[in-house]
């Protein structure tokens, strides 16, 4: 699995990033951690705001910080 | 040596009348706001307007509304201002984005509302906004060629959730805190009753704070009352309070959360009050500006509750972090405005902008742009010009420049939308920052408004008119 953070290393992207892996050691899985900062890459995907969180490559979330259940359906999808 | 004392004495002086007058009951609900909006709004609500298929007339004040609702924070001015460009409405609602929201945003508008008056914060917003638009339509048709090449990518743009009815009614009870607690209405002022308490040392206290935090008139310095003295101490609990409360409330509530959040409520009411010191202790005068803000503060507490526990987390959190990252900075700027107080002489002052003429504009965009100040730290800056005898009109140019152009955000630009199209904006912006300084400062000395409006309003069609006519010859030369 490769989760990638989007944002340009703001306080709210290391918050997503932090509760990601939270999450993953919580449901003891494993994934390779990517965090996007360059702005060509991020407009790549379709968002508009950041943070995002993107899981093999499908955008989940963007432009706001989910709570820890959400973030772990998505990875367990 | 005296003159470091006095120099510092013109710090802290600034400072303790800022922390106590200023800033509670304007800035702390704006904190509360700007957080909301970040963490309540859905930003799609107002994206999916900017889309590349919309209309001028609906790409334009959204530009604007997302500017002034989404952009409280530079996390996502970068992005958005990337996406609209590339992947949106273009070059044209882009620019209007980034000119407007710098100057519009809640923190920025109700900060200049409260130290510098309404009138300045009207003419800030609604100057802005018409030379927001109208700098990006000219960029729009300047550029018009470059355009066509962009990213095709309307999956961005989808529709999602719109504002839920809870989310605007618990933004309007905050707005309408602000509102209560700041402006200046008569029947805001009425007098519902007093009451005295016998407190002795209080005439004592007030004359020591007289003598360390001096009153003068002439020069802007406010003093620092009991009251004040209260309110800073009431501040310093917050902090430490809501450096727990507030800071870690994402990992759920504890218990210096409703402490943090009592006190704030608390702080908001004692500073409504009316807080007078006679000779046998401490006068209380409770306004129904006093009674509103109680009762708003109150009703705020059911309408939190309707949201789930995580959005009513990420509100505390963000708001927490827009006072952490914004509020430090001020606390310095302030101070370090009021020693700078010191050595400059008003003479100067009045010689470089003491009149609303086209230089003494063109200096208030030129200190703008070459000076960079934090966030919010250009209005306690405007007002310490304003206290030393600038004109209205220079101020207000100054105003709009500063905020909008620093070598950070030019950098910035140009990395998106490359130098060409960055030092174009720039040179529109400070031209634009005079004529704004200039109409502002007429309308002030007593131009009728309607003829500024037509002036304004011509010279901005003949500059639309011109270019037009230049776009047309040089399409007619190449086909």
């Amino acid at each position: 699995m490769l989760i990638k953070i989007l944002g340009s290393g703001c306080a709210k992207c290391n918050r997503l990033e932090q509760l990601t892996r939270e999450v993953l050691t919580e449901q003891g899985l494993n994934a390779t951690f990517e965090h996007v900062t360059a702005m060509d890459e991020i407009m790549a995907y379709p968002i508009m705001t950041t943070p995002a969180l993107v899981v093999d490559e499908v955008v989940k979330v963007s432009g706001r910080i989910p709570s820890k259940d959400e973030i772990a359906v998505w990875l367990k999808a | 040596m005296n003159i470091i004392i006095e120099a510092l004495q013109g710090g802290l002086g600034g400072l303790a009348s800022y922390l106590a007058a200023h800033v509670l009951l304007c800035l702390v609900p704006a904190f509360f706001i700007a957080g909301a909006l970040s963490a309540l709004v859905p930003q799609q609500s107002i994206i999916r307007f900017l889309g590349p298929d919309a209309s001028k007339w609906v790409s334009y004040p959204a530009a604007a509304g997302a500017g002034s609702l989404l952009a409280v924070c530079s996390c996502t001015i970068q992005p958005l201002f990337a996406g609209i460009y590339k992947k949106g409405a273009g070059l044209g609602p882009a620019i209007t984005f980034l000119f407007f929201a710098p100057a519009a945003n809640i923190l920025a508008l109700s900060y200049t509302g409260v130290a510098l008056g309404a009138d300045f914060a009207i003419a800030r917003i609604v100057l802005a906004l018409s030379f927001g638009i109208g700098i990006g339509m000219i960029m729009a048709i300047i550029f018009r060629r470059g355009e066509e090449a962009r990213l095709a990518q309307s999956e961005a743009f989808s529709a999602g959730e719109g504002i839920s009815r809870k989310a605007l009614v618990f933004l309007l009870a905050l707005v309408a805190l602000l509102i209560a607690g700041t402006l200046k209405l008569d029947f805001l002022k009425a007098v519902l009753f007093s009451i005295e308490l016998p407190i002795h040392g209080a005439a004592g206290l007030q004359s020591l704070l007289d003598i360390l935090v001096p009153v003068d008139e002439a020069v802007g310095a406010e003093g620092l009352s009991v009251q004040g003295l209260f309110l800073i101490a009431l501040l310093a609990l917050i902090g430490a309070a809501a450096w727990r409360g507030l800071g870690q409330v994402d990992n759920g509530f504890n218990r210096l959360t409703p402490v943090a959040l009592g006190l704030t409520a608390l702080t908001l009411v004692v500073a409504a009050l009316g807080v007078r010191v006679s000779e046998t202790g401490l006068l209380l005068t409770v306004s129904v500006r006093t009674a509103a803000v109680a009762a708003l503060c109150a009703v705020l507490v059911p309408l939190a509750r309707r949201f789930d526990p995580w959005d009513v987390q990420q509100w505390l959190w963000e708001t927490w972090r827009f006072v952490k990252q914004i509020f430090p900075l001020l606390v310095v700027g302030v101070f370090l405005v009021g020693v700078i107080r010191i050595f400059i002489r008003p003479e100067w002052i009045q010689a470089v902008a003491g009149s609303n003429t086209v230089l003494a504009n063109l200096a208030g965009v030129v200190f703008g742009v070459f000076m960079y100040f934090p966030t919010l730290v250009e209005v306690p800056i405007a007002k310490m010009f304003l206290s030393l005898g600038m004109h209205p009109g220079p101020l207000i140019a100054y105003l709009m420049a500063d905020p909008e152009l620093s070598l950070q955000s030019i950098l910035i630009t140009s990395a998106i939308i490359g130098k060409l199209k960055a030092w174009t904006y720039v040179g529109f912006v400070a031209l634009f920052s005079t004529l704004a300084g200039l109409t502002y400062g007429a309308w002030v000395d007593g131009t009728s408004l309607w003829l500024l409006a037509m002036l304004v309003g011509g010279f901005v069609a003949l500059l639309l008119g011109a270019l037009h006519l230049v776009d047309r010859s040089s399409r007619a030369r190449t086909v």
